[in-house]
């Protein structure tokens, strides 16, 4: 049975990494439940893209921690954090959409 | 060696005392903390401005515990964004309490970070590139010229001439966040990695460890052969989950760190449980740089900014918000359109938050809040557009409405924020020598 994303991780976060990207973290209980988050297809570079509707080349950085158990890609941001207009300078709300991807 | 931290960002909150005073009871061997960040956004470099009001309570609490002792405190990245002020500012304080609570008399270090525009046009003048970070083209003599302010972020070799110098207690300028840790560390002998490491492990204090709480102490040590972080908060442990996934807390990825002198190599990083609350790590390495470059940071006045508020709970004015928002902008074109100015609206119930990364594009909330962001050349410009984008939110002209008598619920005065700053230094620059753009000075304090 499918679940969301925020009830399988324990942690989905995002933060700034310097002034002009945002780095999400995705960390799992276990080593089970990030196996099946990493194999569900629904958390590859590709997919991140095609769910928050960007280019790929606006990933930066997609990485698969195992020591962690834990996915964690970088995106640049339109402007840099803190600009007029940004209304989320430590970047840190910006994982919000991703609690509702379902991971089969 | 054994180091203390009770804070991720000095000042913006006070540290919690009674798990520093726990932390300070076992005696480490030094005390530090971060007080700067580029987080915050780049208003508090460029204006010159400090962020948080505790910064004199949290310097008072770690001043007496640490002079008690006579525990060396050193503090990286002064109010905030590390400017010359910043660094001042600090050194004043630190004098002001010395003498409020009769501190014997110690030797206080502090070291600039600001560099000027003739050094880094210098730079490009002999062919130097000044390297674009973070998706930045290379650094222009045109956008050196536009930044009213620039730092540069310091390694650990201010620290350590500092501390060769025999301070008590250091204020830093702008510093890379592991390098306040890492500079005892390294003088006093231990591997560059692992020194290195471990400042990058407690630089947020209690972060490392779980569960979530901010502001409590936690106690790094390093040996010669591994790091051990452990919290003084009784409730908290520092596991293996806990300090793995701090490791890329922050940092676009989890396996390299930067700093001026070289690269810090996580790949093979070991993470194990030590004890019941402490986390042992080991393997880290350092590749020490083949050329010496150094970050600099900097901002460029936008303008002066004030902020207005608009609800709007007319179910159909809400459907139609994006059509309401085309008639302030319009609006404002019409009345001000020769005029330079820049407008932001942030619509509360819809994408406020994400803007463009907003998944949900359909959603019908039964009320939005608009803030509206206007900048101009003078405070009085600023206000009058934004006031008037406001007011034109009152006045949409959107077919079918039924309230005929204000289409937006307002309240209060259009606000004067800060102004607006944008990041246009995100650089490296090489130099030639890791102290040359961070001039070290040593005074006393204490009666």
């Amino acid at each position: 049975m499918a679940i969301k994303l925020g009830e399988l991780a324990t942690t989905v976060r995002s933060k700034n990494a310097g002034v002009n990207q945002i780095t999400f973290d995705i960390i799992f209980r276990n080593p089970q439940d990030y196996e099946r988050a990493r194999k569900s297809g629904k958390l590859t570079r590709e997919a991140i893209a095609r769910f928050m509707g960007i280019p790929q080349a606006r990933i930066s950085d997609f990485v698969e921690f195992d020591v962690a158990n834990a996915i964690k890609f970088t995106i640049y941001r339109l402007r840099p954090g803190g600009s007029p207009g940004d209304w989320d300078m430590l970047g840190c709300q910006q994982y919000g959409p991703l609690l509702d991807i379902e991971i089969p | 060696m054994r180091i203390l931290i009770s804070t991720g960002h000095l000042g913006t909150a006070p540290s919690n005392p009674e798990s520093f005073h726990r932390g300070m009871e076992t005696n480490p061997d030094y005390v530090v903390a971060d007080a700067g960040s580029s987080d915050p956004g780049p208003v508090y470099l460029g204006a010159n401005i400090r962020l948080g009001h505790f910064a004199r309570d949290e310097l008072e609490l770690f001043l007496t515990a640490t002079r008690k002792k006579g525990i060396p405190l050193i503090i990286g990245s002064a109010g905030d964004s590390g400017s010359n002020h910043g660094v001042d500012h600090f050194v004043a304080m630190m004098r002001e309490l010395a003498q409020e609570h009769h501190i014997p008399k110690f030797k206080l270090g502090y070291f600039y970070s600001e560099v000027s525009k003739d050094y880094l046009k210098g730079k490009l003048a002999h062919g130097k590139k000044l390297t674009g970070l973070g998706g930045f083209p290379d650094l222009t003599a045109e956008e050196i010229d536009q930044a009213t302010r620039i730092v540069a972020v310091s390694g650990i070799h201010p620290f350590v001439k500092l501390l060769d110098m025999g301070a008590d207690v250091i204020i830093g300028g702008r510093c890379g966040d592991i390098n306040f840790t890492a500079a005892p560390c390294i003088r006093a002998g231990f591997p560059e990695a692992l020194a290195y490491h471990m400042g990058k492990m407690i630089e947020c204090a209690s972060l490392v460890a779980e569960p979530f709480m901010g502001k409590e102490t936690v106690i790094g040590t390093i040996s010669h052969e591994d790091i051990k972080i452990t919290p003084y908060h009784p409730d908290q442990r520092c596991t293996v989950a806990s300090a793995a996934g701090h490791s890329m807390y922050e940092r676009e990825n989890p396996y390299y760190e930067y700093t001026l002198g070289g690269m810090l190599d996580m790949r093979n990083c070991r993470y194990e449980q030590f004890d019941e609350r402490t986390c042992r790590i080991s393997g880290a390495r350092w590749q020490p740089a083949k050329e010496l470059r150094v970050k600099i940071e900097g901002a460029k006045k936008i303008g002066e900014r004030c902020m207005g508020i608009a609800g709007i709970r007319d179910p159909h004015v809400v459907r139609n918000i994006d059509q309401a928002i085309e008639w302030c902008k319009t609006s404002v074109a019409k009345r001000f359109g020769k005029e330079k100015y820049e407008l932001y609206f942030h619509v509360f119930g819809k994408n406020g938050v994400l803007k463009e990364l907003e998944p949900l594009k359909d959603a019908q909330p039964h009320e939005v809040g608009v803030v509206v962001e206007g900048l101009a050349d003078t405070t009085e410009l600023a206000e009058k557009i934004t006031d008037f984008a406001v007011r034109m939110f009152f006045f949409a002209r959107i077919p079918g409405v039924k309230g005929t008598a204000g289409t937006a619920a307002t309240t209060k005065q259009t606000m004067r924020s800060s102004p607006g700053y944008l990041w246009n230094v995100n650089h490296t620059v090489p130099i030639d020598d890791p102290l040359e753009l961070f001039p070290v000075h040593m005074t006393e304090a204490g009666v």
